[in-house]
This record gives structure tokens, C-alpha cells and sequence, in this order.
């Protein structure tokens, strides 16, 4: 069974071509997916950044050709690339560990356009369960989806990687958090009323900002924001007054001059008793005179200011992926090693098997021979079974351990040679043919006995049964 | 016993000192959190380090140093926790711990040599004096650590070096206002201590001021804070102004009331 990822993110496709891509119901394609011989599970991953397919397959040559097909002839509708790209080029391919890093990564925001936004995670698991609903999730990719929530959720608490802003509205707002108790009682003047004024805006509103001006030279155009924003609209004839009040100022207007100057603030300071205000300038050129910064509890900051802290908490999120790497690797680890023990089962269970059927014969032969009662019989029914289970207790036990380690591969050797599973004239032999399970097993089957606990992965298969909603 | 209350609730103190340092270093708001619920625990200790002084026989004095201290660095954690419940200032309080560990240990290694009472200083005004004094002392002490708190943290906005993140510090609004409340409780405190101390002195040397140096200093204190009062409360003064004056005021009282004497 091999785990094969094939997509295209921002950095191998341009968003024109990404959009084209782009899946808003991802059930019935997942289905078609499924259907296919080549696939057994499939999720699919459709964000803004990236389109991705993860699939459980017993044939890569024939599921990678299913999925490039998938997506240059199904999602991508045949509809030629623009001429600087290929086909080759803006799809990726990862299989095995490869895959599961790699998701592993996408969940945790590590390998993500902003570094620590905390939007991919909920996005994969809406994938994830749109998968589960229509079926074409099973237990391994529940399993390596419960690896990757697990991943997210560690590197969102043991690391600082969602810690800091690194937008500069969102900067602006954790500022003014820093100035201000809560914006909740807080008078905003917005000076301009173009884009970058109700960007801004709409992050300050969200933090909760209560009482908002606008003061623009056109009054319609000031107007037309305030009515957008539930605020007052003024003339910049009205600024004196206005920021007066104001405990925060957003300004972003064209001016040859600073249109908000020292004696301004310094009148504003002497009305309002030295209360705090917090100026944004991310006009350009600067509508706010620098020497603004000067005067005590006034807290100015430009584009520049604001760009500079948000690329210093990036920088720090980027150093913060280094630990966030070495989580995820224990994760890859923990999940390989889950993977490694599914190749126990079937050995496991002829050993089993074959340690039954010897028990049965001999007990067979025995009650032949001596034709004890009924209660006699039942006796020595439980006490051989007891023997049995005993006896094979440790060795079994010792096989799931080892088998999720790195060697555990010789260990089932190992097994099968002590055991003579391979030697069809071994006493107990008889019983392979006469279930036939261990080598017409599927993954699947093996898989969800594994899940279930025969396997017992060590802390996660509760995880994977609750799904996303145990993040 | 009493002293190995003291001293342990001067060794929580300074794990509450060694988890907000912690806190703020790394920046870490899980460790801010657990070292206010120890500065809470020292607290507790504390509070159980005075009520045992009254199962001595004869009760010690409040009038002593030692114990005035430590009532002081008490009364201060335990307004710093009650302004807890008012706002995000685990870092305010995480920083009372260590003026807290110094006084506690302070008190601990001095509490036990305490002599006979110089002649007057029991009674019920001295009592009063003191724990008027102390409470004062206390409030004015957060309003003045408060004080440096917005001090830095005013600067490194200015500076374009902003603190960001969880780290677990107050906005500046709300250290503004830990010195409404402190100015609000502690001046008027600060003023009945005085009268207290007042009436001690008139009931000791027939004088309402004996002109020593802890009176005049301390006199000076209450004006340097009278005026604070009127530009806080009259005038509506705040921000950086108050708050550098507020931390200035209290060095000079502190020294006013536990360091003058030395300047003998």
C-alpha cells in the first residue's frame, strides 16, 4: 500500500491557473476518484493556495497517471495551460513519507503562503470530512489526517509560530491593544476614503473599535464609507475638532503636505488631558509630521513602521518553523511507525492461526483416543487454549512492538521463518487454506483492524476515530 | 514557626519574582498566569505568618520596621491580585512579587531580634500610624511600579519596537488607570496615616509636628502627591507625565518613611 499526494500550490501555479482548478464540492469528485481500481481513499484539499490530492493505492505507476489525469483532463476540464507553464511543472508529486510530511506541513501552516495563518487547518479538515462523508476516506487516511491535526495542534502550543501579526492591519490592531485596554469605547477618525482606509477599517472594526469619523476634502466620498461603516461623516475643515477626540486616527488621503502637524496634536493633547492617541499614517507621501511621534502619548506609526514590525514577527514565525519542523518529523515518525505495524497483522494472525489449528488437532487426536465426558473435554479445551494464548503472548506482543520500529521488517522475517508460515507442509499449515485471510487481506482490512486496536498505535486512534471535531 | 512562615511565603514570592521574569523573558503567558497563582499562594502564607503574631505572648508590635514591612509588602500583593479581577495585569502583578520577596525576607531575617519598644510606640495610634502608612505606602508602591511599567513600555512603542504577541503585559490604559486607583485609595490613607502620626506625636511631645526628618520628608511626600491628586483628578491629567511623576513620587516617599533615617 503506498500513500500518494499530487497537487499545485502557490509556488507552482499562478493563481489564474489555480483557480481553474479550483473545487467547491469536492464529493463528487472524490467519488469518481474511489470508483477508480488504482485508488482505494481519497481526500481532496481545494484552498486559495493550493489544490491537493491524497489517495491510499497497491498501484503508484497506475494512480499517479490516474491522478495527473484527474487533474489536467477532469478538474482543469482539457482547457490549454498558459504557454510558460506545463503540465509537469505546475504539479507536484510526493509519495509515502514524502506525502505525509508534506501534509503534515500544510496542516501546520509551515509550508503556507503567510507562515502560521491559522485558516489551513480548518480547511483540512473540512476536506477531511467532506471525505469521510461521502465515503472515500477510510482508515488510513483517517489515521494520517488524525497524524496531521495532531501535528497542527502541537505546533500552534509548544511553538510561536501564530504568535505574531504579520499583516499590517493586523499589526495596526495588536498595536492599539497595546495602547488601549479594549477598542470597545474608542472613537476612530479615518482621514481619506479610499481602499487602504477600509481595509484597515475592517480589521480595526473587528477587534471591536466602537465610534468611527470619517473627514475627507470630497464630503460624498466620506459619506459614502461612513454609511458603509455606520460613522459620521466631516469635511477636513472639521480635522481640529476631530482629532480632539479621537483615539485613534487612520490616515490615508493625498496631500503634498503633513495635513495633521505638531500644533494640532499638541492642542488635541492639552484638550484631551494627555490621553493616549494612537495615529496610523500609511499615506504616501506621509500625511502626519514625523516630529507627531515627539510628543508624549501620542503613538505614531507609518507604513513603513508597521511593514517593519510585521516583517520582524514573519521573520521570527520563519525562525519558529525550525522547531515546528522537528515536531512534525516526530509526527511522520509516529505515523510511519503506525504504518510499519499494519505489515505485522497478517503475520500475527497466522501465527495465531497455525498455533490454533496444531491445538485443535492434537486435542482432536487425544479425545479420539481417550473418550473422556463432556465436562472432561471442556476442561481441557479451556486449560490447551490457555497454554496457547500464553505461550504466544509475549512473542506477538514483542512482533507489534518491533514491527513499528525501523527494523521491524526482519522481525516478521524472523517470525515467519520460526514459525514456518512459508512451509505448507508445517503442522497447523491447513488452517491458511482454510480461511485463505492473510494474503487475499486487504489494506483496508488490515488497516481498520488496526485501527480498531490490534495494532494499537500508541496515543492517536482515538484521534482518528473522532475526526476533525477532536482538534 | 512565624519565621518559617515568613520565610516561606518569601520563597513563593520569589518564584512568583523568577515566573513573571520568566514570563516576559521568553515570552510565555502560561508562566505569567502560574506565577500570579504563586504570588497568590505567598499571599496566603503571608496572611497566615500575621495571624500567627497575635498567638505570641505578648503580641509583637506593628510599630516595629520589620513588621510594618512586611504588612506593607503584603497590603501590596494584595492589591496588586485584587486589580487582577479589573483587567489583563498579570505582568503589573508578577512584578509586585519581587518588592514583596525582598521585603518578606527582610522581615524574616529581622522580625525574630525585635527588642522592647521605645517608649509610645504602643497604643493604639501608633497602630493606626502604621497600618494607615503601610496600606498607603502599598498603593502608592503598585502605582509607582505600574509607573516604570508604562514607562517602558511607552518608550519601546515610540521606538518602533513594539511588544508583540501574547507577551503578557498591560496596555498602557490600563497601568493608566492602576494609577487612578492607587492615587484614589492611597492619598487619602497617606493623609490619615499622617494625622495619626499627628496625634502620636501631640500625645508623645505635646507637639502636632516634632520637625524630625521622617516628618518633614514624609510632609514633603504628601505635597509632591497632593499635587499629583490635583492634576490627575482636578485637572484630568494622564499618560507618561503622571506616570513618571507617580514613580518619582513614591521613590522619594519611600525613602522618606524606611531610608531617611539612615541619613542620620
Amino acid at each position: 500500500m503506498k500513500i500518494l499526494l499530487v497537487g499545485m500550490n502557490h509556488r507552482t501555479a499562478p493563481v489564474e491557473v489555480r483557480e481553474r482548478f479550483a473545487v467547491d464540492e469536492p464529493g463528487p469528485w472524490l467519488a469518481k476518484l474511489v470508483a477508480s481500481d488504482e485508488i482505494d481513499e481519497a481526500v481532496l484539499l481545494s484552498t486559495c493556495n493550493r489544490v491537493e490530492v491524497v489517495v491510499t493505492t497497491r498501484q503508484l505507476d497506475a494512480a499517479r497517471h490516474r491522478l495527473r489525469s484527474f487533474f489536467l483532463r477532469e478538474l482543469g476540464r482539457g482547457e490549454p495551460l498558459p504557454e510558460s507553464l506545463s503540465p509537469h511543472g505546475i504539479l507536484y508529486e510526493h509519495v509515502d513519507t514524502d506525502a505525509v510530511r508534506h501534509l503534515l506541513r500544510v496542516s501546520s501552516s509551515i509550508d503556507a503562503l503567510v507562515v502560521g495563518e491559522p485558516q489551513i487547518l480548518g480547511q483540512v479538515k473540512d476536506a477531511f470530512r467532506e471525505a469521510t462523508e461521502s465515503g472515500a476516506s477510510g482508515p488510513v487516511l483517517s489515521r494520517l489526517f488524525a497524524a496531521a491535526f495532531t501535528a497542527a495542534k502541537r505546533v500552534r502550543h509548544e511553538t510561536r509560530i501564530a504568535e505574531r501579526p504579520v499583516s499590517v492591519a493586523r499589526v495596526a490592531v495588536d498595536l492599539a491593544r497595546q495602547i488601549f485596554e479594549t477598542l470597545e469605547d474608542k472613537h476612530a477618525l479615518l482621514v481619506g476614503a479610499g481602499e487602504m482606509i477600509e481595509m484597515a477599517l475592517a480589521a480595526l472594526r473587528g477587534a471591536g473599535l466602537a465610534e468611527v469619523s470619517v473627514a475627507n476634502r470630497t464630503r460624498s466620498h466620506a459619506s459614502a464609507l461612513a454609511q458603509r461603516f455606520g460613522a459620521s461623516a466631516h469635511g477636513l475643515d472639521e480635522l481640529p475638532a476631530l482629532v480632539a477626540r479621537a483615539d485613534v486616527i487612520l490616515s490615508c488621503i493625498a496631500a503634498e503636505r503633513s495635513l495633521l502637524n505638531v500644533p494640532l496634536f499638541e492642542e488635541a493633547l492639552r484638550v484631551r488631558r494627555h490621553q493616549p492617541i494612537f495615529v496610523i499614517d500609511i499615506g504616501v507621501p506621509r500625511n502626519v509630521d514625523p516630529d507627531v511621534n515627539r510628543l508624549d502619548d501620542v503613538y505614531l506609526y507609518d507604513l513603513d513602521d508597521l511593514g517593519g514590525v510585521a516583517e520582524a514577527n514573519a521573520e521570527e514565525r520563519r525562525r519558529e518553523t525550525i522547531r515546528a519542523e522537528g515536531i512534525v518529523q516526530e509526527e511522520v515518525d509516529r505515523f510511519g511507525g503506525w504504518l510499519t505495524a499494519l505489515a505485522a497483522v497478517p503475520t500475527i494472525r497466522r501465527v495465531r492461526d497455525r498455533a490454533e489449528a496444531v491445538r485443535q488437532a492434537e486435542l482432536a487426536k487425544w479425545l479420539a483416543k481417550t473418550g473422556v465426558d463432556e465436562d472432561s473435554r471442556r476442561a481441557v479445551e479451556g486449560l490447551t487454549r490457555a497454554i496457547v494464548n500464553k505461550i504466544l503472548h509475549a512473542p506477538v506482543s514483542r512482533l507489534r512492538e518491533q514491527a513499528e520500529r525501523e527494523d521491524g521488517l526482519a522481525y516478521l522475517q524472523a517470525a515467519r521463518v520460526l514459525f514456518a508460515l512459508d512451509d505448507p507442509t508445517a503442522p497447523g499449515a491447513d488452517a491458511d487454506a482454510r480461511d485463505g485471510t492473510s494474503e487475499a487481506e486487504t489494506v483496508e482490512e488490515i488497516a481498520t483492524e488496526a485501527v480498531r486496536g490490534l495494532a494499537k498505535p500508541r496515543r492517536t486512534a482515538r484521534a482518528a476515530e473522532d475526526g476533525p471535531e477532536s482538534e | 514557626m512565624l519565621i518559617a512562615l515568613h520565610q516561606a511565603a518569601a520563597a513563593f514570592y520569589l518564584l512568583a519574582t523568577l515566573g513573571t521574569t520568566l514570563g516576559l523573558a521568553l515570552p510565555n503567558a502560561r508562566l505569567a498566569r502560574f506565577a500570579v497563582w504563586t504570588l497568590a499562594a505567598a499571599a496566603l502564607l503571608h496572611a497566615a505568618a500575621f495571624a500567627g503574631l497575635h498567638t505570641l505572648d505578648p503580641p509583637p508590635s506593628l510599630t516595629t520596621r520589620p513588621a510594618a514591612v512586611s504588612l506593607m509588602a503584603w497590603l501590596a500583593v494584595a492589591f496588586a491580585l485584587v486589580l487582577l479581577r479589573r483587567g489583563r495585569l498579570e505582568g503589573l502583578a508578577g512584578l509586585v512579587a519581587p518588592f514583596a520577596f525582598i521585603g518578606t525576607l527582610y522581615a524574616s531575617s529581622a522580625i525574630g531580634g525585635i527588642g522592647p519598644l521605645a517608649d509610645g510606640a504602643s497604643g493604639s495610634l501608633p497602630h493606626l500610624h502604621v497600618i494607615l502608612a503601610s496600606a498607603a505606602l502599598a498603593m502608592l508602591g503598585v502605582a509607582g511600579v505600574a509607573g516604570v511599567l508604562f514607562l517602558a513600555e511607552a518608550r519601546q512603542l515610540k521606538a518602533k519596537r513594539p511588544v508583540a504577541g501574547r507577551r503578557p503585559l498591560p496596555s498602557l490604559e490600563a497601568l493608566d488607570r492602576v494609577n487612578l486607583m492607587a492615587l484614589a485609595l492611597g492619598f487619602p490613607l497617606m493623609t490619615f496615616g499622617m494625622l495619626a502620626g499627628m496625634l502620636w506625636s501631640q500625645g508623645l511631645s505635646g507637639r502636632v509636628w516634632d520637625s524630625s526628618l521622617h516628618a518633614t520628608w514624609t510632609g514633603l511626600g504628601w505635597v509632591i502627591f497632593g499635587a499629583l491628586v490635583v492634576a490627575r483628578f482636578v485637572l484630568g491629567w494622564r499618560g507618561r507625565y503622571i506616570a513618571a511623576c507617580t514613580t518619582a513620587g513614591f521613590i522619594f516617599l519611600f525613602f522618606a518613611v524606611v531610608g531617611v533615617e539612615a541619613l542620620r
